[in-house]
């Protein structure tokens, strides 16, 4: 069984790279062999197959970075770029898709699976900022294969990102590292704060009503089913944003700062605005290296087909099914729209009045819980189900307890937290003394333990 | 060591002291150093592969689950002895013959409300001895997931009132234990999968000043019926001479009280009636039904066999399982017994029922074993039969092998089969009722006088 992030051992896994860590904090190469050590400790519990994969993979890429920082020929330069696009989407593909190559070969009765319990769908994205920033001469790239192969691995990334550029984590990996009693403190807020949303939140709408109506949606009304997919919307950010914060947490205690990845995203006033806020290193490297690769940015009807082209292609990397393909096409097509009709008003600078942006974030959350239904639904046939449940306009609440309705409550609420109190609120726990650091540690810890359930349930993105 | 970030390590190194220490109090809530670090450095094949092809365990059929589980069982797993169930072998016997129609009538909770089990046992039953028809369907869905196989219901303007809300108001809920009260307007619309049914019967509450219903088959009335006269149950049978596609039931005028309607062919074959109620409990049957009504509507389907399928709900509360459920039960069978004497009972004990509990666990909830256990003593002590689910399904722990299967055979309830799982319960239940018949025809066989 793999370390799950939510679980003790994780914590225990961290401790110990962190004592060693900042003990070996004075030697760059000491400090950079634990982290990689880490790194491929938390990858082998996937499986030990990982640590001849991934360093093989790294290399790779290493030494195509180190032609593109050599070479200036055009052809050789992409003949480079190419190699490394070549190997990470086949590693993508392969990970995730071999099997089925394999089962058809095996005219459909093979009696071998091609499973990849750590899904490299992150690490893939992730290893591409290197080559790709370097063939655009966006990054500065590094002759160490040690600073290469500790930064594009990182554990607290490994498994769900944020994706993180690698040249950036390169030259956080290789300045010496700090970490003052602020930071650390902000380091604990986040891990506390991720642990509370995955178990209290995130896992609670989960198992007691997301799970049951998108298992069997025939045995529930449509307004039950209509709120769980309400409930799936906020089981998916707390999940999300509850590993996000763990990452960074985690990251933060090696120094390592690593970027935000949700913005209070059910806020948004249109979906250009949802995707600023939701997922923000994914959406950042659709658009960074997806988006501006594609041809026609100065057409005038491209750049919407390339919007709808992008984000099929980011539903797709979710898996390769037609319920992710429905996903990425209506948010490519929504986004288009938005697009669209923005070009057609023109920029407003002057901000809409109250009335008109609740109603612009009420449809806004509207839709994309509509595409929540496709993205979470086992196949097609269920989205349908899921949908026909809810067009059933059946009122019956028999399965809507008052603690669901609670956290449902709890959850939206947060969504109205504003920024700076959140910030005032993290800023005064950073500062407090390491003991109270210690308590407020210990109730979590002790709340999830004896409140939360003690079951060890993924992340909805680690299997991505 | 000079940068070394103390106030942080003290706050890792205090934590982890201090959660040591309060393992002395509340060892159930942390985990072991040694647990922890083992979760760590495990790296035997079985939780690291060293290799992504890994060899595949093929998903057990549902149809090859049901035998597996039900060769491993020890204890029968339909306990008939004593010639309990001879009423309804009879009756089977003679449908497999040829004549004349065998009925079933199954009481539960909400796999039975959404015909999980029951449809398929219906359609299993009715492929080896013959189908003569659908059988009770309700006057409209009392709940959303309410479900018939082979029917598709709709309906408006009811009044519904089902017995499992314990709301006693009369005790008139008619045999599927929901009244539908409706006034001018009211409609409900039966879409039948199965064309062929050409005998309906609407059961109802006769009342001194109730309305008319009328009943259209394909658009054309086939029965005009005057629900008043002395309170009580009623009952209207007509007929629809090949069949109908599609049956309307609307009020005409006036207030009408509904229960239920049955649809069935000329037979020979089996009618497995499938009365369940969303949220029941066995207190359904012996208490909120009037019992002078009840008596009168059973009588009157005069069933060969009727099945108590309760538990699921009961388990929530452990106390009521060990000091009210069995004279619930008692007092059920008694009303049964006392309405029909000849008919057979079958206690079906409830299916496993899982809980949550420790990292990745799911356990069966304690009082599950406790009900089927009583079930089978009650049974035993009342003359009925008994058929253990539970074990059928494979015993403590089924639910997390179900819901840990591939594909799944639970909801993530722990409560609800899904359809494959469903059909496997149906699947063993309709084989030991096969082996049942068959020791009857033996038993007759050696207890008839030679000629």
């Amino acid at each position: 069984m793999p370390v799950q992030v939510s679980a003790g051992a994780y914590y225990v896994f961290v401790a110990a790279v962190f004592f060693l860590f900042w003990a070996s904090a004075g030697s760059r190469h000491a400090r950079l062999a634990v982290v990689l050590l880490a790194n491929y400790l938390f990858a082998a519990r996937y499986g030990l197959f990982y640590v001849v994969l991934l360093p093989l993979c790294s290399s790779i890429d290493f030494l195509a970075g180190l032609g593109l920082m050599r070479f200036r020929a055009p052809a050789a330069r992409r003949l480079l770029v190419g190699v490394s696009l070549v190997l990470n989407l086949g590693l993508l593909v392969g990970s995730r898709h071999m099997g089925w190559v394999l089962g058809r070969a095996g005219g459909g009765s093979a009696h071998w699976d091609w499973v990849f319990p750590l899904g490299l769908s992150f690490y893939t994205l992730q290893a591409l900022t290197y080559t790709i920033d370097l063939y655009r001469g966006d990054a500065e790239g590094t002759r160490s294969l040690l600073e290469y192969l500790a930064s594009v691995t990182f554990f607290p990334t490994l498994l769900a990102g944020p994706i993180t550029r690698v040249a950036d984590l390169v030259g956080q990996l290789a300045k010496p590292p700090a970490l003052d009693r602020s930071a650390g403190g902000r380091a604990f807020f986040l891990i506390g704060l991720g642990l509370l949303k995955k178990a209290f939140l995130a896992n609670f709408l989960a198992e007691n009503l997301v799970n049951r109506v998108f298992d069997t949606p025939t045995l529930y009304s449509g307004a039950e089913t209509l709120i769980a997919v309400y409930a799936y919307s906020l089981e998916l950010y707390f999940d999300f944003s509850g590993y996000t914060d763990i990452a960074r947490g985690v990251g933060m205690l090696l120094g390592i700062r690593l970027p935000i990845n949700f913005d209070r995203p059910y806020i948004a006033a249109n979906l250009t605005d949802f995707w600023r806020r939701w997922h923000l290193s994914f959406s950042n490297w659709l658009r960074d290296y997806l988006y501006f690769s594609l041809p026609g940015a100065r057409t005038r009807l491209m750049p919407y087909v390339n919007l709808a082209i992008t984000m099929v292609l980011g539903g797709l990397w979710h898996g390769v099914t037609w319920t992710f393909f429905a996903w990425g096409l209506l948010h490519g097509t929504g986004l288009a729209a938005t697009r669209a009709w923005m070009v057609k008003r023109g920029r407003k600078r002057k901000p809409a009045n109250p009335w008109a942006r609740a109603a612009a974030v009420f449809g806004t959350y509207q839709f994309v819980c509509l595409t929540w239904v496709f993205f979470r639904a086992s196949n097609m046939e269920n989205a349908w189900a899921i949908l026909g449940r809810i067009g059933s306009l059946s009122v019956g609440f028999e399965n809507i307890s008052p603690t669901l309705l609670a956290a449902l409550g709890i959850g939206a609420a947060t969504f109205a937290v504003r920024k700076q109190w959140y910030a005032w609120a993290e800023e005064r726990f950073a500062r407090s003394p390491f003991w109270v650091h210690t308590a407020a540690l210990l109730v979590v810890t002790l709340a999830i333990r004896l409140l939360g359930g003690r079951a060890n349930v993924p992340f909805v993105y680690s299997r991505f | 060591m000079r940068k070394f970030p103390i106030s942080t390590a003290l706050t890792i190194v205090s934590l982890g002291a201090l959660l040591m220490l309060l393992r002395v109090w509340m060892p159930a809530a942390i985990d072991t150093p040694k647990a922890l670090l083992g979760a760590i450095v495990d790296f035997s094949p079985e939780s690291t592969p060293a290799s992504p092809l890994v060899e595949r365990h093929e998903a057990v059929p549902p149809e090859r689950l049901a035998t597996v589980a039900a060769s491993a069982m020890h204890a029968p797993l339909l306990d008939d002895r004593n010639g309990v169930l001879d009423r309804f072998y009879a009756s089977l016997w003679r449908t497999e013959k040829g004549a004349g129609t065998t009925r079933i009538l199954h009481y539960g909770d909400s796999p039975t409300t959404a015909d999980l089990i029951t449809g398929d046992t219906r359609h299993l039953l009715q492929e080896r001895y013959g189908d003569a028809g659908h059988g009770l369907v309700l006057i409209a869905k009392p709940w959303a997931w309410y479900g018939h196989r082979g029917v598709e219901l709709s309906g408006s303007g009811w009044q519904i009132s089902p017995a499992s809300s314990f709301k006693a108001l009369d005790g008139a809920f008619g045999l599927g234990g929901v009244s539908f009260i409706g006034q001018a307007g009211a409609h409900s619309k039966l879409v039948l999968r199965d064309p062929d049914q050409s005998n309906f019967e609407l059961w109802y509450m006769a009342e001194p000043d109730g309305g008319v219903v009328t009943a259209e088959a394909d658009g054309r009335q086939v029965a005009h019926i005057a629900t008043d006269g002395a309170a009580g149950p009623a009952f209207a049978a007509f007929a629809v001479p090949g069949g109908a596609h599609q049956l309307d039931l609307a009020v005409e005028s006036g207030r009408v009280r509904l229960f239920c309607l049955t649809a069935e062919k000329a037979g020979p074959g089996v009618v497995y009636d499938s009365a369940g109620l969303n949220g029941a409990s066995i207190a359904v049957l012996s208490r909120m039904f009037n019992e002078t009504y009840w008596a009168e509507e059973l009588r009157h389907r005069n069933p060969d066999m009727v099945v108590i399928n309760y538990g699921t709900n009961e388990a929530d509360f452990a106390s009521f399982v060990d000091k009210g459920f069995e004279k619930e039960l008692r007092e059920a069978i008694r009303r049964l017994h006392a309405a029909l004497p000849l008919a057979s009972i079958l206690i079906m004990s409830p299916m496993d029922r899982g809980a949550r509990e420790g990292a990745d666990g799911i356990v069966t909830m304690p009082t599950i074993p406790r009900i089927v256990a009583l079930e089978r003593r009650v049974a035993a002590e009342t003359g009925c039969g008994f058929f253990d689910t539970f074990d059928a399904m494979g015993g403590e722990g089924t639910m997390a092998r179900w819901y840990t299967a591939e594909p799944r055979l639970v909801s993530a309830d722990l409560i609800h089969p899904y359809p494959a799982g469903g059909k496997i319960i149906a699947t063993i239940l309709v084989k030991e009722i096969d082996r049942g018949l068959n020791r009857y025809k033996l038993r007759s066989a050696l207890t008839e006088p030679r000629p």
